[in-house]
């Protein structure tokens, strides 16, 4: 395909546009951060970064999991007739819809915390597994509801029924023709809004931990994400100063040498979180969904 | 002379349709045959000039589409002629009322409605005719078959002004399967009225269809019009688009050859499946009767015996389908009395008993729409996964099986094409497959030939008389009353019909 078909192809398809725009961007970033800030500091960023995707990257494999097997559980629970399980599996799933997400999220990181000052958490690669299984708790209900809707709707298909009369096993037509074949996109594209509102979330609670609880919570070494680096006193001031560009405006140059951290984390939340929004926007409209 | 259209549809640079000779005679009609989904009624639209040309890279002989619509030929089909719609709720504007859109634009002065309406709703009283005329069109208001013959006075009172004023040559008239909703009765009442037109001034029209019946009525009631009508055959050769002079002999000679699928001789005494008419559905209590005459208080009964092909018959939106899916327990009922081999079902017996004793086991049941029956996502090897088949079946005894009711060799890669590329032709073969694969004892087939075209037809009368030849009992619902009569014996005939309100 000629180069400018292909390129006419990547700007039809928006979710790919976006994606590029992302790393673009962040390659730039990096690029023009290896020049201009100092090597301490660019590891912060990069361990921060790096951290927080991993994290983000768990929660979606988790949430997708768990919100697979749940959605599927309660489908077959609830066809067989199998009350008790069935009311004890959406009891549970109940409680944990009721608690807002940032509460319980906060909640499991004062856990991991107790767990890190007993020395039951002892090495600093196995904190990272567990906030994202805090964090997924707590976002896979989305997973799992929209596996809910995915089998309610093709339920009342007439494939659904062809293929049961013709003796294929209710399991194969769920999993296999209902979720993999007919319901990827739609899974995928959750997960996209999961990517972010990880991230999001994320960010948030490590900020406000790192804010609040800066003395104690530092001691006990919770991994650097871009949240966390965001509340340091030095990204902190990095952020005033794009306040004193708006009366100052001679400043703005020196914006991009002189504060580049916290301007980086910054700039590398919000635009991570605009870019994940267009790729499933872009994603979902290629796709029809 | 005729009209020749060389024609290119293409989606995202993808070229999805191209013919190089699509060609119909002028001034004469044109039944034009062919699987579903092979690209008939696109190619009719487009050379009517109905595609968008922003939504489709177009090109007809050579011309963009924007120049193809605006040149002075296309022009004229559309001011002169009209295009009658496969689906006739996608015609008809459910916000205005209905004798509003028969006298809307070039129809409002048009003459002949009256003699129109009444001709294509033979038999039913003035009274009737003029409160639907009334009515906002809804899915379930008029019904399918009035929407279509609604759809057909719109043509007819266009046709009469145009031929009134001398200009029914210029336009095209494009039928897409003008008939799909209609019984035989009404078909026959505007197949009449269509050549009635014709034999007062010629024009051009194209008729799509896949109901071969039509060749019967046409050879036996309008025989003097044989030099006037052309049949054409649209298939895929080699991976391209071919149309094709049909011949209207060979259907009518393989008709008069077919031979009656008799039950061979076995043990009649355990009928496979027994039936009591008298079911309760959506309000209306059902009987079984043996012949269409037959009138009384007796509720009948369905009786099915191994190596037997029944031929359940019934007028459109009876409930044909509906017992089906009753006999399958898919649709609860009430007053439910049924026997399938030793068991006895009734309205209170669980779904699960049927998936435990009867799906795939004793009977097994191929859905009306292929389209709705597969799934599209699925790849063609993927939709014989999980069938309970001893052995399993492997790629090779898949592509076996497909040679069956596949024309040519098929390749390994064609196990691997996904579903929803496929032709409605090629989905329907494959949703027959699927269950004629099983050994039940009982096939239920609803609408088999469906979106078939003709050699496909006669390969799925074949492969059904193997299976009877078997031993396995049939339980057929069609519409192609003509072909089923022939193969089937009248004696084996069950006719479908309400006992009135309960």
């Amino acid at each position: 395909m000629p180069l400018l078909a292909q390129l006419q192809t990547i700007y039809q398809r928006k979710d790919q546009l976006w994606l590029l725009i992302w790393l673009g961007g962040t390659l730039l970033l990096w690029g023009w951060n290896r020049l201009f800030l100092n090597a301490p500091a660019l590891a912060r960023v990069e361990t921060g970064f790096a951290n927080t995707f991993i994290i983000a990257l768990l929660v979606i494999l988790l949430s997708a999991a768990l919100g697979w097997l749940s959605g599927v559980g309660l489908y077959f629970l609830e066809k067989a007739g199998n009350s008790l399980p069935y009311l004890t599996l959406s009891f549970l799933l109940n409680i944990i819809r009721s608690i807002p997400q940032i509460v319980g999220i906060l909640l499991g990181y004062i856990l991991i915390t107790v767990q890190i000052q007993s020395g039951a958490l002892q090495r600093p690669g196995a904190v990272i597994p567990v906030i994202a299984m805090v964090i997924s708790l707590f976002v896979f209900l989305e997973i799992s509801d929209l596996v809910r809707e995915r089998i309610a709707y093709y339920r009342k298909r007439d494939f659904y029924n062809a293929m049961q009369v013709c003796g294929i096993p209710e399991w194969q037509i769920v999993n296999r023709e209902i979720l993999w074949r007919n319901s990827l996109a739609h899974l995928f594209n959750k997960l996209i809004s999961i990517f972010g509102v990880t991230i999001f979330l994320l960010c948030s609670i490590d900020f406000i931990i790192s804010v609040g609880l800066s003395g104690n919570v530092s001691s006990v070494n919770l991994p650097a994400t871009l949240g966390s680096l965001l509340a340091k006193i030095d990204s902190k001031q990095d952020i005033l100063a794009i306040g004193h560009v708006l009366t100052h405006p001679g400043y703005l140059p020196r914006l991009f040498f002189e504060h580049l951290q916290g301007i980086t984390v910054a700039f590398l939340i919000v635009f991570t979180l605009l870019c994940i929004y267009k790729i499933a926007n872009g994603f979902a409209r290629r796709h029809e969904l | 002379m005729s009209l020749q259209f060389n024609i290119r549809i293409a989606k995202h640079r993808r070229t999805f349709i191209a013919i190089d000779h699509f060609e119909f005679p002028e001034q004469k009609v044109t039944f034009l045959f062919g699987e579903s989904g092979i690209g008939k009624s696109i190619l009719s639209k487009a050379i009517y000039g109905l595609l968008n040309p922003l939504r489709l890279d177009i090109h007809i002989n050579g011309d963009s589409y924007p120049d193809y619509l605006r040149s002075a030929r296309t022009q004229k089909f559309r001011e002169a002629g009209f295009f009658v719609f496969q689906e006739p709720s996608s015609h008809l504007n459910p916000l205005i009322r209905l004798q509003a859109q028969l006298r809307e634009g070039s129809l409002a002065d048009a003459p002949g409605e009256q003699e129109i309406l009444r001709h294509l709703w033979n038999h039913t009283p003035e009274q009737e005719i003029r409160k639907l005329l009334e009515v906002y069109p809804k899915p379930h208001r008029p019904s399918g078959g009035e929407k279509q013959r609604f759809l057909l006075a719109m043509a007819f009172k266009k046709l009469l002004r145009m031929q009134q004023e001398g200009r029914a040559q210029e336009g095209l008239y494009v039928f897409d399967e003008p008939s799909g909703s209609l019984d035989n009765h009404f078909r026959n009442r505007f197949l009449e009225m269509l050549f009635q037109r014709f034999r007062k001034g010629p024009f051009s029209a194209i008729f799509i269809t896949h109901d071969y019946s039509i060749i019967s009525e046409i050879y036996s009631r309008h025989a003097d019009l044989r030099e006037q009508i052309a049949f054409k055959e649209l298939s895929r050769q080699d991976d391209r688009l071919v149309l094709q002079d049909f011949a209207p002999r060979a259907y009518l000679d393989w008709l008069k050859l077919e031979q009656s699928m008799e039950t061979p001789p076995g043990d009649r005494r355990k009928p496979l499946l027994t039936m009591k008419g008298g079911y309760e559905i959506f309000g209306k209590k059902m009987i079984f009767r043996r012949n269409r005459e037959e009138k009384g208080p007796d509720p009948g009964m369905l009786q099915i015996h191994r190596g037997e092909i029944v031929y359940l018959k019934a007028a459109s939106g009876v409930g044909k389908t509906t017992l089906a899916k009753i006999i399958m327990g898919l649709q609860p009922c009430r007053r439910l009395e049924m026997r399938i081999g030793e068991l006895a079902f009734s309205e209170n017996t669980p779904r699960r008993v049927w998936q435990q004793q009867v799906w795939a086991k004793k009977i097994g049941m191929v859905f009306q729409h292929a389209d709705e029956a597969l799934n599209l996502n699925s790849t063609v090897q993927a939709v014989f996964a999980g069938l309970p088949i001893q052995p399993p079946l492997t790629p090779a005894s898949i592509v076996q099986l497909l040679n069956e009711l596949f024309e040519g060799t098929i390749e390994p890669a064609f196990l691997n094409q996904k579903v929803s590329l496929l032709s409605g032709g090629q989905k329907q073969r494959l949703n027959l497959l699927r269950t004629l694969a099983l050994d039940t004892d009982l096939v239920l087939l609803d609408e088999p030939l469906n979106g078939l075209d003709f050699l496909s037809i006669q390969r799925v009368i074949a492969a059904l008389k193997e299976k009877q030849q078997e031993g396995k009992a049939i339980l057929m619902i069609s519409h192609n009353e003509e072909i089923f009569e022939a193969v089937i014996p009248v004696e084996n005939s069950y006719y479908l019909d309400f006992a009135g309100g309960v």
